[in-house]
């Protein structure tokens, strides 16, 4: 049992936790930002139940806090997968550049154009081929000239 | 006796119908003899309405001298099954038994059946219905046999004769009906039939257009007849033309029953028995193509030549003459209604007859021929008298057979001319086809009234009868007209074989009487106009339009018998190989046909069979109209006219074009702008175009576009709606994950803002 100051404390923390996490989320591009602000607002609404539960002298809100950390643990996993495949993919960690599932003729969004990539393309060394040439998908690869 | 003439009676009807049904079901299998089910159908009912016609003859007794004493009615009804009941149509506001609602007097027994509404498949035996089922089933029969030479390698075959056969047992059931909505429906029926057949091939664009035509202006017609079925039921309480006695002992008074027909004042005059009768006189116009509706019979030559001679010339068109002669007690109570027959018969026939004077196609000028003679029919009935009405059936049977037989005559040269009718591409055809030649030339001869031919003695009994309304002084008491009962009281008991059956209204209550009392009603005063037609002057005026269309009836049919049949032999290049005589099929019907021209008018008119035969029809033993019979004399002065007038016309046919080339310029070319207006039909078809046609197309296009623009357009405007709706939240699906993230945060807020809106304190 602890008294309402100390709850209002908590709550303001934890809801200041969550509204960085929102902002966060809403307005960073990089994927593993938008994800850490995620994992804030889990985070603010941790401490918001864990304060309610000591208010209350109950420890469900604790329990629960627990199954939180634990699902946001495997979530962390698979997120972080999501955005290591997206880099491989594109090259970048850009939000923006996923727009596949956008409605069918709509002209893609493009609010801020990235700066002009004038960096050099290194000349690899031309080595004599040698062995089978490994099945590859032009396609695949075409964004990935500067990974 | 009775069950089995009853019998007797519905298998006339029955074995057409099965034919009919025969043919369709086997018609494929049967192929070349398809005709089977439908000519074995056809004929035995032909027996069978011949066997009808000799008992019906027996019960009616061979000769009552005495032509002025009135008939026993004569009749068999046999009722089926009831088809509709209504216990009491009368409820609500429909009733007119009170108060009169069509402000005319109510015929006495309109409280007849206490409202209620039934109508029974009743058929009825009487010498009218014996005389036309044997005149259907008869020509029908011939028409038949002579169809299996002439549509035998039609690719509808089959079709056609299911077709007659059902036509065949539409027109029995018309004349067998003994209702007037049964009237009604089989008079669609056979309006259908005849759709079908001029439409028979319906691929020809001419033959569809001539068969809607046919049906839209019978349309017309058909409305008068629907409107004077409700104006008969509101009046008299009943559609039945016969009594019906109840279960509880009640009867209830058929509209042509004995017991109404026995009663002076059983019909309503004035203005509502002058609306029924004008209504009927409309629909028999549209059925039997008199003036202002006659537009579809010439068209309708385009159906084959057997179904023209059956349907168009002998037996459907005559429905009209048959309906005013079934209703004939409610025309002579009309007698502004009845001399409007007599002007429409005896202006069509006169028109029609110019018509065919300058008609160049060979069923053409048989078509018009048809309505012309109609008109004669016509003339006839509207006399109102008992000879008027027995001459016009007379005519009908006589007309029957010449017109068939000439019909057949036209359509066996035309199936040897390989389909060409146009008679200025013929000549001297009698070498070629005597036998047509021969048969043709007597079916001209009666439909030119030269005696002893048939037509003779039917056209001069339809002169004599206008000759004693234009001259009711020269014939003496002999001929009381029909609107005269007041003026002469007769004890009806005393002249009536059904004396007792109106004790409840005063014998001296007379039609007049009835008509005069309509007067102080108010009603309308143009009624009385109408009536007012009903003078010899007229008469008179009718009389020579008669006179002057038997000379062009003699006229135009030999014209046609010059063109066709002398002259040097010519022959179309159509017709190939094809330029001999007729099959033996084709041919027999003809020498039947021929011989029934040449004699039945005068076996029926020196024995008197067929007038004797008719005035026990029980519609012609009302009072008024047996009253009129006159004895039976031959009209010298007027078969005299009759014949000069035909001789003229032979006469000047034969100056015109006898041994002429009948492509050599016509006589026509004489006649000057009337020519014109003859061969254009009097501009008939283009008024009615202009008045009619164009506007209803006009009508059509402007609802078309309402239709399209208006209720179309509202329709797919509805249906732009959700697209409108989709086309701007789509927008919303931009594949971004923070505009979603965003839109969902604007939810959740609103949600929060609505609960703490509604949790305010």
């Amino acid at each position: 049992m602890i008294p309402a100051t100390m709850l209002t404390n908590a709550l303001l923390v934890g809801a200041v936790l969550f509204c960085l996490g929102l902002v966060g989320i809403l307005t960073r591009r990089n994927l593993i930002v938008m994800f850490l602000s995620a994992e804030l607002m889990l985070q603010g609404v941790s401490v918001t139940l864990v304060a309610w539960s000591r208010y209350h002298g109950d420890w469900g809100g604790q329990i629960l806090v627990v199954f939180v950390l634990t699902v946001a643990a495997c979530e962390a996993a698979v997120a972080l997968v999501f955005v290591l495949q997206a880099f491989a993919r594109t090259g970048r960690l850009d939000a923006s550049a996923w727009q596949a599932l956008r409605e069918e003729n709509l002209p893609r969004v493009i609010d801020q154009e990235l700066p002009a990539d004038d960096r050099v393309v290194p000349t690899w060394p031309h080595l004599s081929p040698a062995g089978v040439l490994p099945e590859g998908d032009d396609s695949r690869s075409l964004e990935r000239d500067h990974v | 006796m009775q069950s089995s003439a009853a019998n007797l009676l519905v298998l006339v009807p029955l074995l057409p119908l099965l034919g009919a049904i025969g043919t369709v079901l086997l018609g494929r299998r049967l192929g070349p003899r398809a005709h089977l089910p439908a000519v074995a159908g056809i004929g035995a009912a032909a027996v069978v309405a011949l066997l009808l016609l000799l008992g019906t003859a027996a019960q009616v007794g061979a000769g009552h001298g005495d032509p002025l004493r009135p008939a026993e009615p004569v009749e068999m009804i046999t009722t089926l099954w009831q088809w509709a009941t209504v216990g009491d149509a009368r409820s609500g506001d429909l009733s007119v038994t009170g108060n009169g609602g069509l402000g005319a007097p109510v015929a006495p027994g309109t409280a007849n059946n206490g409202g209620a509404f039934s109508i029974p498949i009743a058929l009825r035996l009487d010498p009218l219905t014996a005389t036309l089922l044997t005149i259907i089933t008869g020509v029908g029969l011939l028409v038949a046999i002579y169809s299996i030479g002439y549509m035998h390698d039609d690719p509808g075959y089959p079709r056609f004769f299911a077709l007659v056969a059902m036509f065949v047992f539409s027109m029995s059931m018309l004349v067998a009906a003994s209702n007037f909505l049964l009237v009604y429906v089989f008079w669609e029926a056979v309006g259908a039939c005849s759709y079908l057949l001029i439409g028979f091939w319906y691929t020809k664009p001419e033959a569809a257009r001539a068969a809607k035509k046919a049906f839209l202006v019978n349309r017309v017609g058909d409305f008068g007849l629907a409107i004077a079925t409700f104006l008969l039921w509101m009046t008299y309480g009943t559609l039945d033309f016969h009594d019906t006695h109840l279960a509880d002992g009640t009867i209830v008074e058929g509209i042509l029953g004995q017991i109404r027909l026995a009663d002076e004042a059983g019909y309503v005059g004035g203005a509502v028995g002058t609306a029924i009768c004008l209504l009927m006189l409309l629909a028999a116009c549209g059925k039997s193509a008199q003036m202002p509706l006659h537009v579809w019979l010439p068209d309708a030559m385009e159906g084959p030549t057997p179904a023209s001679a059956l349907i168009h010339a002998a037996t459907m068109v005559t429905a009209g003459i048959y309906l005013i002669t079934r209703s004939a007690p409610l025309f002579v109570g009309c007698p502004g209604a009845l001399a409007m027959v007599s002007i429409v018969g005896a202006t069509t026939a006169l028109v029609a007859a110019l018509i065919a004077t300058v008609q160049n196609d060979l069923k053409r000028v048989l078509a018009y021929s048809t309505i012309s003679q109609l008109g004669y029919m016509f003339v006839a009935l509207g006399t109102g008298t008992m000879l008027g009405f027995t001459a016009a059936i007379f005519h009908l049977v006589t007309h029957a057979f010449f017109k068939a037989l000439l019909f057949l005559g036209a359509g066996s040269v035309m199936h040897a001319m390989g389909g060409v009718i146009d008679m200025r591409r013929f000549g001297g055809l009698r070498h070629v086809m005597p036998i047509t030649a021969a048969t043709f030339l007597v079916g001209a001869f009666a439909l030119a009234g030269v005696p002893p031919f048939a037509g003779f003695f039917s056209k001069d009994e339809i002169l004599a009868t206008l000759h004693a309304k234009a001259h009711p002084e020269a014939h003496g008491s002999d001929h009381a007209e029909a609107g005269s009962a007041g003026e002469r009281p007769r004890d009806s008991s005393g002249q009536l074989g059904v004396a007792a059956s109106s004790p409840f209204r005063p014998a001296s209550m007379t039609l007049l009487a009835r008509r005069g009392a309509t007067g102080e009603h108010g009603s309308t005063t143009e009624k009385v106009g109408l009536d007012a037609l009903d003078h010899p002057s007229t008469w008179r005026l009718l009389f020579w339009m008669s006179l002057l269309t038997a000379g062009l009836t003699a006229f135009y049919t030999f014209r046609a018998v010059f063109m066709t049949f002398t002259g040097p032999v010519r022959v179309p290049k159509e017709a190939g190989h094809h330029a001999h005589e007729s099959p033996p099929a084709m041919t027999t019907p003809l020498l039947v046909l021929a011989v029934l021209s040449a004699f039945a008018g005068l076996v029926l008119f020196v024995t008197n069979a067929l007038s004797s035969f008719l005035a026990a029809t029980p519609s012609l033993t009302a009072p008024a109209v047996a009253r009129t019979a006159v004895p039976h004399v031959f009209h010298w002065d007027i078969a005299i006219q009759g014949t000069l007038a035909a001789a003229i016309g032979i006469a000047v046919a034969a100056i015109g074009h006898l041994g002429r080339r009948s492509d050599s310029p016509q006589m026509e070319r004489y006649l000057g702008p009337l020519g014109t207006l003859f061969a254009n039909k009097f501009y008939f078809d283009q008024i009615y175009a202009a008045l009619i046609v164009k506007p209803l197309e006009a009508l059509a296009m402007v609802t078309a576009f309402f239709d399209r623009a208006i209720v179309d357009g509202t329709v797919d405007a509805i249906g732009q709606v959700p697209l409108a709706w989709g086309s701007a939240i789509r927008r919303m699906q931009s594949g971004l994950v923070q505009r979603y993230a965003l839109a969902g945060v604007v939810g959740v807020l609103a949600i929060v803002l609505a609960l703490a809106w509604q949790l305010r304190p």
